[in-house]
């Protein structure tokens, strides 16, 4: 550092321009691949889940299991409560707009994605439409109590053999077999 | 001070003593930051002296931090694979591995790294000047030494550590995709897509933020024991070494408080 620096320093100079040139290189090459930073070769569409479960920005999105796009965003619609998700797919794929969108894990302790299968429209999604037919998270726990409790852990224990008409149809119900 | 101290109440005084002395002693490290920040922002500055420290603190520090946060990104990725490995989540490696380098890794490490290369060259550096008085002939020169010698170089390091810690961040990652293309089979171009979808804005620029603060202490340790040290040449050894051990300390604490301060913005 001090005065006899020079000649000596070539080394540590020719060296830190390398290092210099990699990370700059990386970065550009980073810009190349992800288009500056944006997503590239990509269109978003959305997707309202009664239950958006486990499910984070940035999960994937499969069909046949086969990923295909990421969860972009996830956010509250503040009138109905619903969870709405914002679903970057890749361009590549078209999918038709009949198709379903379901939030499922991989085994117990996965991470949560959604799973998308595919309808059989003539048409299309593109990018800002909306995928109708969506299924939420199944609530294990709730599946597990149900099945521990069938009647349901609010009902009055004095309720003889009363049919207790499930004060709540859970609709995840129909959507056990995902497990 | 003066009144002799019965021998049972010794011990007290000895630690009443050592607390008065440590606070003396931040009293000094902050009149010290004072006068050093006032002289880095007023004028007048020494450009050429301000760009030869940018020189020897930012471009030749370059090597070393690329090269620790290589290893540190591609050891940062194995660690993750095999706990990720434990519950089915080795896949978020990318992200895990971006997190960890931009918001903690990346400008602590590079920080330390300075820690030892930097404080401790300035410290030498200043404190052989001291030994010398070399320091006091600038002042007969008329020249401030705060100026002259500390200003530049705290203005080169402040602003060079986030410099380096933006190289640490990019070089990291790289570290960690090398680990995911040859352990996850990740394609190079998928794990970067990962990551930039992953990073936020802020996860990179709280890093930096942090990266500066360590640059200030950096130079500021460096600065501040080379120019209180005495005793000629086994002085200048132990300011080397206290500017080392506190610059290290007091940039993990400053990590601790600044990232908690964060986590409430």
């Amino acid at each position: 550092m001090s005065g006899q620096s020079g000649r000596n320093q070539w080394g540590e100079t020719v060296l830190g321009a390398g290092v210099l040139a990699l990370a700059l290189g990386f970065m550009g090459w980073t810009m190349g691949v992800t288009g500056g930073g944006g997503s590239h070769g990509q269109y978003k569409v959305t997707a309202r889940f009664g239950d958006a479960g486990a499910l984070q920005a940035g999960a994937k999105i499969t069909i046949s299991g086969v990923k295909i796009g990421q969860v972009a965003k996830i956010a509250i619609d503040p009138k109905t409560f619903m969870a709405v998700t914002e679903l970057a797919l890749n361009s590549d794929v078209a999918v038709p707009s009949d198709s379903t969108a379901k939030i499922t894990s991989d085994g117990l302790l996965g991470g949560a994605h959604v799973a998308i299968s595919p309808g059989g429209a003539a048409d299309n999604l593109k990018a800002g439409s909306e995928i109708t037919n969506t299924q939420g998270a199944v609530d294990l726990f709730g599946l597990i109590g149900q099945f521990i409790r069938p009647q349901g852990g609010a009902a009055p224990a004095a309720s003889s053999a009363a049919p207790v008409p499930a004060a709540t149809p859970n609709p995840a119900t129909a959507a056990v077999p995902t497990y | 001070m003066a009144a002799p101290v019965p021998p049972l109440l010794s011990p007290l005084a000895a630690l009443g003593r050592a607390v008065l002395s440590a606070c003396a002693g931040v009293g000094t490290v902050a009149v010290f930051a004072g006068r050093a920040t006032r002289a880095a922002l007023t004028p007048r500055w020494y450009p050429a002296q301000i760009l030869r420290q940018f020189w020897a603190v930012g471009f030749l520090s370059l090597p070393v931090v690329g090269l620790t946060a290589w290893f540190t990104g591609a050891a940062l990725a194995l660690n993750i694979y095999s706990g990720g490995d434990r519950f089915n989540a080795e896949t978020v490696l990318p992200q895990i591995v971006a997190l960890g380098i931009t918001r903690e890794l990346g400008p602590v490490l590079a920080a330390l790294m300075l820690a030892g290369r930097v404080a401790a060259a300035i410290a030498s550096e200043l404190g052989a000047m001291r030994a010398t008085e070399q320091v006091d002939a600038l002042v007969t020169l008329s020249t401030d030494p705060m100026r002259y010698l500390v200003a530049p170089r705290l203005i080169a390091v402040t602003l060079s550590l986030p410099l380096l810690a933006m190289v640490a961040d990019l070089i990291g990652i790289m570290g960690g995709m090398q680990v995911g293309k040859s352990l996850l089979d990740i394609a190079p171009r998928i794990y970067v897509t990962n990551t930039v979808d992953f990073l936020t804005r802020w996860d990179v620029e709280s890093g930096l933020i942090k990266a500066g603060a360590f640059g200030f202490i950096v130079a500021l340790m460096g600065c501040y024991h080379g120019f209180t040290a005495s005793g000629g040449a086994r002085g200048v050894g132990r300011a080397t070494t206290q500017a080392v051990v506190t610059a290290a300390i007091l940039i993990l604490a400053a990590d601790y408080l600044l990232t908690s301060l964060f986590a409430h913005l």
